[in-house]
């Protein structure tokens, strides 16, 4: 069963081939960008506001420049070893299975459920049941001035990593948050959609 | 007659530079535990108050520790103690000895022999475990609190409101002879 191999490939990664983190030191470091980039990025119309719309599309803006490169020491850390995978995915569903329980394994120690697939097998969404992102968001409590419960995602670098990694291996998707426990929701989940395959472009002719 | 035994009455925590960083008033409690009677904001404000002096006058001598113990006892029924965090963030617990109806007959005499400092252990645990998280909140500055670094204008108390609850709620179940809160 896909899931199950890649579920087993996951743990193996991270036991044995993972330089480890303390949770404290990466949840209070993302806590910080976060909040400073509220300070810093304010509405043109009132300066004394945080702009929450840039406050996001910035934090996506980071995360893909991180996953162009992340996906590189993916690849390489999931390619050798007993559980490794030569072959790509051969569908969307590997992608995701893949995504959800090696990726996320592999960097943020949190194994997200692959659910909610939409008809045509181009849309799925990743649950989190515990917590924020793995403990991203353990101690935050969203500032209390009445926006940033309904505009801020506080998980959206990841959101840019997942983008960015799967555009270097020819996949545009569009990937975003649909509810998160930080805005009082149940679950924090996050979808991603499939929009193209990338064929590789001729470069214009010179003629 | 009900038996009468303590409560805690306030939650002071007060900053480095003796800001009030935060107030909290519980109510005294009737018969079936509903609150009775407020208590006067302001009383309770000028207590904390006199409080810092005795900080400030204990301070050279207390050379290990940060539990103050029983700072000064008002009155018959109102004992104030304290807790000295390393930062300079003092918390301060006001017990009123006749807060809430005695729920068991040995609770009824505690009114009468008085509390133990170790008694309040717990409270102030709790109390300290809850302002750790709150300045573990990215979103707290803890220099848009202090006086002497702060931008904004206006309280400079805070207004988070898990803490609030939560220092509420120790509040309310904290009772003498509680091992953990």
């Amino acid at each position: 069963m896909a899931s199950g191999k890649a579920a087993r490939m996951g743990e193996e990664v991270w036991k044995t081939r993972t330089e480890k983190i303390n949770l404290e030191v990466l949840s209070l470091t993302y806590g910080t960008l976060i909040s400073q980039l509220c300070l810093d990025l304010r509405l043109a119309s009132n300066p004394s506001l945080p702009d929450y719309a840039a406050v996001n599309t910035e934090l996506e803006r980071m995360g893909h420049s991180i996953g162009l490169r992340l996906i590189e020491d993916f690849l390489a850390k999931t390619s050798s070893g007993p559980t490794a995978t030569s072959n790509p995915c051969s569908n969307f569903r590997e992608t995701a299975e893949m995504i959800a329980k090696v990726g996320f394994k592999i960097f943020l120690n949190c194994v997200p459920s692959v659910e909610k697939w939409d008809r045509e097998g181009r849309s799925f969404g990743l649950v989190f049941e515990e917590g924020s992102l793995g403990g991203l968001g353990d101690w935050v409590e969203l500032p209390d001035d009445g926006r940033a419960q309904g505009e801020l995602w506080f998980g959206n670098l990841v959101c840019g990593v997942v983008r960015g990694a799967l555009e270097m291996v020819q996949m545009q998707v569009k990937c975003e948050f649909a509810s998160d426990v930080l805005r009082g929701d149940d679950t924090t989940e996050m979808r991603i959609t499939l929009i193209r395959y990338i064929e590789d472009e001729m470069p214009p002719d010179d003629e | 007659m009900e038996s009468r035994s303590p409560s805690i009455a306030c939650i002071g925590i007060i900053g480095r530079h003796n800001n009030p960083l935060h107030i909290s008033l519980l109510p005294v409690t009737g018969q079936d535990g509903q609150p009775n009677q407020e208590r006067n904001r302001l009383e309770y404000t000028f207590m904390l108050n006199s409080s810092l002096d005795i900080f400030e006058a204990r301070m050279p001598s207390k050379t290990v520790g940060h539990d103050f113990g029983l700072l000064h006892a008002l009155d018959e029924p109102i004992a104030l103690y304290g807790w000295l965090t390393n930062t300079g963030v003092k918390l301060i617990i006001v017990v009123d000895m006749g807060g809430r109806t005695a729920q068991t007959a040995e609770a009824g005499k505690t009114a009468i022999l008085g509390l133990r400092t170790s008694d309040l252990t717990p409270a102030f645990q709790a109390l300290q475990t809850a302002y750790i998280r709150l300045l573990r909140n990215p979103f707290y500055v803890p220099d848009d609190h202090d006086p002497r670094t702060t931008k904004l204008r206006g309280s400079l108390e805070i207004t988070s409101s898990r803490f609030i609850k939560e220092v509420e709620r120790i509040g309310r179940t904290w009772y003498p002879g509680i091992t953990a809160i």
